[in-house]
């Protein structure tokens, strides 16, 4: 049996006026790639920062390895949860290095300069994202593909196990696309990193998930692997569509190649 | 990269020491009082001193001067803080109507005290020290209030606190209007040019008052200055390495609230030092803040000597508030930043 190394319980959360879900619960497994899917407003990026910590729950637990999150101070579980939100931010001037270097917070004790760990971390992070390129530039000066993978080298540089990433594919181009979901391929294949990320592009998500979360209206529909969960079944009660599926025969993974509602 | 960015720092914070040490120059020597540059130093090193000479440096211009640079330090300081917690280029103390909360309960603690300028006694002493104090709480009030209104599920809505400032602001400017008009005459009369940010009744006394609030809280503010870079990306991903945003930025926050109580107790409302040292600040040393923080406090204590010296001798022998004198320099500095953050 595979360890599930973070588990939700009961969890409620939303926003002031509004809640977006209520007793949800599920768990994660260790080492796994587990993609949220579900239409427009479904909770999946609520439940992402929820369990990220990003949002506060109204009522429910979460557990990282077991021991509730409410419990370990935040700077604990930076050290081994990092979160990648949706469309980040970050001063125009600011230099790629810099941004990359921020990633290092949870292991910095004081103000002082960077540890020879820390610039080895850095390096790392930016030769797996492919971002050493431009190091020296400001984040303004790059495109859109490649300011996301300078923020994904910024999560990486907290040297986690767990990596959140909140639709990381949205506003890329297609190649673009595919070359982030293929550095997450690596990161989990290469070192056993576990990813939690909801995406909108159900191929995507059936081509690199081991699992995926089905949800709609602030609940969980069903869990399963791609080829449980890419089914016109599923597909008509999640999305409200008739899909049409048939198997990759390259990765054995299957597609939607069209549909209709 | 980061030694030559450090040198840069080091040279830029020495030209203003520099230039602070001229505007000091000019504001010691020039006066009502016109002394040569050896009879201050001769009167600073006490070789053969003169009463005189004694009386105007000491009692009136070393403190004033002491006084200036304390108060620049502290908005400079300040501005800093709360430009970088709101991420708001636009945001200042004054505008954030922090000042005019802390004025409005020192203007509230002048009327009961009725400590006019005559009545200096030892009796007097204690409400001096008092006077920051009761600032602080003005200016938490307002802060509280401000943060309060424009709080919006779960985030600070910049628009809504730039708005609340401005309502908060001219609210309590109202108050202290009001009370001050209640006030016996000449009680009346300090409390109008103090509002107005005016620092020639400065004494010792008014130094350490506010000293101890620059020191501490500035002692602070230093060693979280650092913080101030992360919180320049947005609140989640502030959240998601580990910063406990809320706690950091409340820190931050009331200690640049002490500050600015302080300052407004001894000197009253000066505007826009805190919101111009920090943008010269930046455009001088970039973006970190370990270094923007000391370069803005810098520039604010310059700015601050160089406005009074002007306040004092444009219209010798009547004095001008020198908050009049920094707003004169700013409102035009803050039209043009609106005009150029439009573009």
């Amino acid at each position: 049996m595979v360890n599930s190394v973070l588990r939700v319980e009961d969890l409620c959360s939303g926003y002031e006026k509004q809640t977006v879900f209520t007793n949800l619960s599920t768990s994660i497994q260790e080492g796994k790639i587990t993609t949220i899917i579900g239409p427009n407003g479904c909770g999946k990026s609520t439940l992402l920062k929820t369990i990220g910590r990003i949002l506060k729950q109204t009522s429910g637990n979460v557990y990282l390895q077991e021991q509730n999150m409410q419990a370990i101070s935040t700077k604990e579980i930076a050290k081994q949860l990092a979160l990648l939100s949706q469309n980040p931010e970050a001063p125009a001037q600011l230099k790629v290095e810099e941004l990359i270097s921020y990633g290092r917070y949870p292991h910095r004790k004081n103000v002082g300069a960077l540890s020879k760990k820390d610039i080895e971390v850095i390096e790392w992070a930016m030769e797996v994202t492919k971002t050493t390129q431009f190091r020296k530039r400001e984040i303004s000066q790059l495109s859109g593909g490649q300011r996301q993978k300078v923020w994904l080298a910024m999560a990486l540089a907290q040297e986690t196990d767990i990596l959140l990433l909140d639709e990381p594919t949205t506003y890329l181009d297609m190649a673009h696309q595919l070359e982030m979901l293929k550095i997450v391929d690596d990161l989990n294949k290469k070192h056993q990193c576990t990813i939690v990320m909801v995406l909108h592009d159900i191929n995507h998500a059936a081509r690199f998930s081991d699992e995926l979360i089905a949800m709609k209206g602030g609940e969980i529909i069903t869990v399963g692997t791609p080829s449980e969960i890419l089914t016109k079944d599923v597909m008509k009660r999640v999305f409200q569509i008739d899909a049409k599926i048939m198997i990759d025969e390259e990765n054995g993974s299957p597609v939607c190649y069209g549909y209709d509602i | 990269m980061r030694k030559e960015q450090f040198g840069h720092f080091l040279t830029l914070m020495l030209i203003f020491i520099g230039l602070t040490f001229v505007a000091f120059y000019f504001h010691i020597t020039n006066g009502a009082f016109d002394m040569s540059v050896m009879d201050v130093v001769k009167t600073m090193l006490r070789i053969d001193p003169n009463e005189k000479h004694d009386l105007v440096i000491f009692e009136f211009r070393l403190p004033r001067i002491v006084i200036a640079a304390l108060v620049g330090i502290g908005l400079g300081m300040a501005g800093t803080v709360i430009q970088g917690v709101t991420r708001n280029g636009l945001a200042d103390p004054g505008i954030l109507g922090i000042n005019a909360g802390a004025g409005a309960s020192i203007v509230i603690f002048m009327f009961f005290f009725q400590m006019s300028s005559n009545n200096l006694t030892d009796d007097s002493w204690s409400s001096i020290l008092m006077m920051p104090l009761f600032g602080f709480v003005g200016g938490a009030v307002a802060a509280g209030l401000i943060y309060l209104f424009s709080w919006r599920n779960g985030v600070l809505d910049m628009q809504r606190l730039i708005l609340t400032g401005i309502a908060i602001s001219s609210g309590f400017g109202a108050l202290s209007l009001y009370i001050s008009l209640k006030m016996n005459a000449s009680d009346y009369e300090m409390a109008a040019v103090w509002i107005a940010g005016s620092i020639y009744s400065a004494n010792w006394s008014f130094v350490l008052s506010m000293l101890p609030w620059i020191v501490i809280l500035g002692y602070v503010i230093y060693r979280k200055s650092h913080l101030l870079d992360y919180f320049q990306l947005e609140e989640a991903s502030a959240k998601s390495l580990g910063i406990s945003v809320e706690k950091e930025k409340s820190i931050l926050l009331l200690s640049s609230v002490g500050i600015v109580s302080a300052c407004v107790s001894v000197s009253g409302g000066i505007g826009f030092i805190g919101l111009m040292a920090p943008h010269i600040a930046k455009r001088l040393v970039g973006i970190q803040h370990r270094f923007v923080l000391p370069m803005s406090a810098m520039i604010g204590m310059f700015l601050l000597i160089f406005s009074d010296y002007i306040a004092k001798t444009v219209f010798e022998p009547s004095e001008l508030p020198v908050g009049i004198v920094v707003s004169i320099i700013g409102i035009p500095y803050f039209l043009y930043l609106l005009v150029k953050s439009k573009a």
